[in-house]
């Protein structure tokens, strides 16, 4: 057991707006240091901090748009998140439910705020990442995993100190609800103040929590406020974090690929080849139908 | 030397090497931000842009206040109103930003000064202007006389990317089609080839 120690601590980017929905700080791939390659699998991280949203009768979201070559994973906090896709997939998640969804060979999919929620208005408060797939699987068949907070499994801290919601991976020989194409550890720490759990992850895992929720102490050195990302190093294995006031942390560790990734927009390739072929079979409607 | 529009000068309009510099002494760029406009109607247009990185649109609005969309420019296109930039006419449209744009600026003395100092350039300037009359005569065409379905075929053949970057009334505009019947071409499309 060697120590993991912390490369960075990354600051919330000024907010924009993902279609008219979702205000979010984007940490991966454009936060210094953290670009695709170097979180490898994890290729894009939207992070929407708590935001109050007044009440609109007209839902706000995002519109038809497509995917190809990763998995899209929607982590609600606050709120909630109604979603439609081409495979006829959809759905609605809200508090400590995510969305699980393989965009694989390619998908069209929309996502808006639930229509209640939208009329009530209220706290919207969510994390979306991409995970990229591995070359072999990226043209294999869609497929959508609804997770909701009750089938998450969770494994309680000792001593009261919180709980851990493993939603992809394992933690302490508890496996995670997701399932997923290469190694992925997926988790929500909930700790109460002073609550302390140690994580441990291959030395080569790319790694990084965000605080969601309080402040907390990484590796009894680094005092981390709400909204900030950690970045780990890709050396050593275990880190702890302690919660200073009551807090949730969103922690991620995967295997990098290690494959080329050509990027454009919503679709994610080894190849640049693949991307034009990705573009035009959108264009020729090879993603199916989806109404706006 | 790697800027994209130099680079295009050199890879595509053929622009020799010690020439280059003396081209790039004679542009300026633009940052500009969407929602950004580069030109209004009724104004004369005093300039042509290169986009480096971006998307513009060129469009008239009529009385009833709706857009017509005429040309989008994304990388390595020029836009400008050409008819206003060379006989100095009020123009009858606008030109605005649909995403953050990085823009090389020049205007009609660039264009006299860089084809006396580069033949090729020169070339190259006719060559993008029959080959503008020729889109424009296509595209004159396709509106007078072809199916929804064809125009938008040749859209996406012209703009492959821009069904990712713009809403699909911006589309519907260009094909002047209205968005409902360009849903209706799109779902056609998709009953044809999703298998």
């Amino acid at each position: 057991m060697k120590t993991r120690n912390i490369e960075l601590v990354v600051p919330p980017r000024t907010p924009h707006f993902v279609g008219d929905g979702f205000r979010v700080h984007n940490f991966i791939p454009s936060a210094y240091r953290m670009d695709m390659k170097r979180m490898d699998p994890f290729i894009m991280l939207d992070y929407n901090s708590k935001f109050h949203l007044p009440p609109s009768d007209k839902p706000r979201g995002v519109s038809v748009h497509p995917h190809r070559g990763f998995e899209t994973v929607t982590i609600a906090y606050k709120g909630k998140v109604a979603h439609h896709d081409s495979s006829g997939g959809g759905g609605v998640i809200g508090e400590g439910d995510v969305q699980w969804m393989t965009a694989a060979s390619g998908v069209l999919h929309k996502e808006y705020h639930e229509e209640n929620f939208s009329k009530a208005g209220g706290d919207f408060q969510m994390v979306q990442l991409w995970v990229n797939l591995p070359s072999k699987d990226k043209m294999s068949t869609p497929k959508y995993q609804g997770i909701s907070n009750e089938q998450i499994s969770k494994y309680y801290l000792p001593d009261n100190a919180g709980l851990i919601e493993i939603i992809a991976g394992e933690f302490q020989g508890q496996k995670g609800a997701a399932s997923t194409f290469s190694p992925v550890n997926m988790m929500n720490a909930k700790l109460e103040k002073g609550g302390q759990a140690t994580f441990s992850f291959p030395s080569h895992f790319s790694t990084g929590v965000l605080v969601i929720e309080g402040s907390v102490l990484v590796n009894e050195v680094e005092n981390v406020p709400t909204d900030h990302f950690v970045l780990l190093e890709n050396e050593g294995t275990d880190f702890t974090i302690q919660a200073i006031e009551k807090a949730i942390v969103l922690v991620l560790s995967g295997e990098p690929l290690n494959e080329p990734i050509a990027a454009h927009g919503p679709f994610v390739m080894n190849s640049h080849q693949e991307i034009i072929q990705a573009i035009d079979d959108f264009n020729q409607g090879k993603f199916g139908y989806l109404e706006e | 030397m790697d800027s994209p529009f130099l680079k295009y000068l050199s890879q595509t309009v053929h622009v020799k090497q010690e020439h280059l510099p003396l081209l790039d002494e004679l542009i300026s760029r633009r940052q500009l931000k969407k929602n950004d406009v580069l030109l209004t109607a009724g104004q004369v247009c005093k300039h042509m842009f290169f986009v480096e990185e971006g998307l513009l649109r060129l469009f008239s609005t009529d009385e009833n206040g709706k857009e017509h969309i005429v040309q989008f420019a994304s990388e390595n296109w020029f836009m400008s109103e050409r008819g206003s930039l060379y006989f100095g006419t009020p123009s009858e449209f606008s030109i605005d930003v649909l995403e953050d744009s990085q823009l090389v600026v020049f205007d009609q003395e660039f264009i006299e000064k860089a084809s006396s100092i580069s033949a090729e350039f020169r070339t190259y300037n006719e060559y993008l202007l029959q080959n503008h009359i020729r889109h424009l005569q296509k595209r004159i065409n396709l509106l007078i006389g072809a199916s929804a379905e064809q125009r938008y075929i040749e859209f996406i053949n012209l703009y492959a990317d821009l069904t990712l970057r713009i809403p699909q009334w911006m589309i519907a505009s260009y094909l002047g089609i209205t968005p409902e019947s360009l849903s209706r071409v799109r779902k056609g499309l998709s009953r044809q080839n999703f298998k």
